[in-house]
């Protein structure tokens, strides 16, 4: 099988997503190409084991669909027939557009896939990350969505061995106007050993005062459920689920969090969960490996106290 | 200003989600998908401030029609629905195939969707929308503001960005950004009035095909619950002694 990772570039370098793509096509014995999609100034995404080519976006215009030109292109002339990409904005962007110059639909939500000769085939996570679901991918050029943190990334040399292509706007994009960067200080959500998480049972966006102080005894990364995304508590860049983030920290401390399924599909393969929740029936416990059934509003002043 | 608006309707997402050889089993009485509530309020924001005509477009198992009159008691003014045997168990590009078709019936300047949809989630069809469509596709906006010309706030991996809504677009909204309107007694009562057209398969140019061959579906038990304990107001001292012990402290 001929095989192209769409990769893209994180603070200057190859995003973790995209290693773990590497990673796993390595695994599977295939030989890959390699486009990484950024708006990073000269990111180190070069190596001396494979090629990448680098499409570099305008940050003052939306043009994904001007890149999913070139890369269909580069599909259909160089007979390639599977395409990975990673489940995030731009990933599912550029999928969505190739899977209809390929006639082609993209399998979602996969966190595991086997080659065998010309066969493929893929788990997909469904209801949540509650059930696995199985299928043989049928379709001449095959295209799928990896959830992140579904393999160990890749621990590869980067250097500025690569080309780089600059991608012209064509009639299909849009100037962007404005850029506004949220400010990110503290660990990061993805790559923090301990990530604490509040939900709704923290009752007030003012108690959230109480988890900053325990991420910053515990060195910890603060997320927060879709609830309290929505209500305006927390920016959606610390949003952890379905729609949010996926993380697997050593330690996940979840306060006040009702277990909802979209919640726990970016959390579930945490190494260690902790749960505080007032309600002892919450599904968070049915996950958690160490539970406590208590206000967190009472119980978390005193963590921190003690800590 | 024409508008088409998805809407799907999915199994009350309170009780779990069933299978029969890999196809949900959707029953008579579906409701709105909470997540196309957003795009919908994106529509009806644009058709108060320009007037435009909202079709509600959607495909699948059409029973009791629940959650169309629940996107047309929102405020849209009419729906274009297509249900056919072989279009069940659709993938992500004839979905996206058939709703286009549709989006061109109702003749829409500006097509939105929901992110992704609660029951399949493949989150790519707004995106296929717009390239069946050659369309500019706004994804994963969180905002509007609709002045002299209308600002969408897009969702980045670094935070967001604002670009001007063009004349004729793709939207797919996330569920936050915008609140979604209830409607009240008089909404419901002028919505059975609304008419509900249906489209024949043969009006559909259907190019996607079905390319998934459905093995089986594994539950993963995800039921580990480690300890449990009640707080007394001491149980803080237990998390203490748990964080030292796998070494987290």
């Amino acid at each position: 099988m001929k095989s192209l990772i769409i990769g893209e570039t994180s603070n200057g370098t190859i995003s973790s997503g995209t290693l773990e793509l590497i990673s796993k096509i390595t695994q599977e014995g295939l030989d890959f190409k390699l486009i990484t999609i950024g708006s990073d100034e000269n990111p180190k995404i070069g190596s001396d084991t494979f090629k990448n080519t680098y499409m570099k976006l305008n940050q003052n215009e939306l043009s994904l669909a001007s890149i999913a030109d070139e890369i269909s292109n580069i599909i259909k002339s160089e007979s390639i027939n599977l395409v990975l990409a990673s489940s995030t904005y731009v990933g599912r962007d550029i999928a969505g557009f190739l899977s209809v110059d390929l006639n082609a639909s993209p399998i979602s939500n996969v966190v595991n896939f086997k080659i065998d000769g010309d066969n493929l085939s893929t788990t997909n996570s469904i209801d949540g990350g509650e059930s696995d679901y199985l299928t043989n991918v049928t379709s001449e050029v095959k295209v799928l969505i990896i959830r992140p943190k579904s393999f160990e990334p890749s621990e590869i040399e980067l250097n500025d061995n690569y080309e780089t292509v600059s991608i012209e706007k064509n009639n299909l994009s849009v100037a962007v106007q404005d850029i506004f960067i949220e400010e990110k200080t503290g660990p990061q959500l993805e790559d923090s050993k301990i990530v604490i998480s509040a939900g709704r049972g923290m009752v007030d966006v003012e108690n959230l005062k109480f988890i900053e102080e325990l991420a910053n005894k515990l060195n910890a990364a603060i997320g927060g459920t879709r609830a309290i995304v929505d209500a305006g508590w927390m920016p959606y860049s610390q949003q952890v689920g379905q729609t949010g983030k996926t993380v697997k920290p050593d330690v996940y401390i979840a306060c006040g969090i009702s277990g909802a399924t979209q919640h726990q599909v970016g959390m579930k393969d945490s190494k260690f969960i902790i749960a505080i929740n007032k309600d002892e029936e919450a599904p968070i416990f049915q996950i958690a490996d160490f539970g406590v059934v208590g206000d967190t509003l009472s119980i978390i002043p005193k963590l921190i106290e003690s800590l | 200003m024409k508008i088409a608006v998805c809407a799907k309707q999915i199994p009350d997402p309170a009780i779990a989600v069933k299978y029969e050889n890999g196809t949900i089993i959707r029953p008579d009485e579906q409701v709105l998908d909470d997540t196309d509530r957003y795009g919908i309020e994106v529509a009806l924001q644009l058709k108060e401030k320009f007037d435009a005509e909202v079709t509600v477009i959607s495909m699948g198992k059409l029973g009791t029609q629940k959650g169309i009159q629940q996107a047309l008691q929102m405020g849209a003014d009419k729906a274009l629905v297509i249900e056919d045997e072989s279009l069940k168990n659709s993938n992500s590009l004839m979905t996206s195939n058939v709703l286009s078709e549709i989006a061109k019936l109702a003749q829409a300047d500006i097509v939105i969707f929901g992110t992704e949809s609660s029951d399949g989630y493949s989150g790519v069809v707004p995106q296929q929308v717009s390239r069946y469509l050659d369309l500019p596709c706004i994804s994963y906006v969180k905002g509007i503001e609709i002045n002299d010309e209308t600002l969408l706030t897009r969702q980045t991996i670094t935070g967001s960005e604002k670009v001007v809504m063009p004349s004729k677009c793709v939207i797919s909204v996330t569920a936050s950004g915008v609140e979604p309107r209830y409607p009240n007694f008089k909404d419901i009562m002028a919505a059975k009035s609304k008419v509900v057209e249906q489209v024949d398969i043969s009006s559909i140019n259907l190019t996607a095909e079905q390319n998934q061959e459905f093995i089986e579906i594994k539950s993963i038990s995800n039921d580990k619950s480690g300890e449990k304990h009640i707080d007394e107001g001491e149980a803080f001292n237990l998390i203490i002694e748990k964080l030292k012990e796998i070494k987290a402290i």
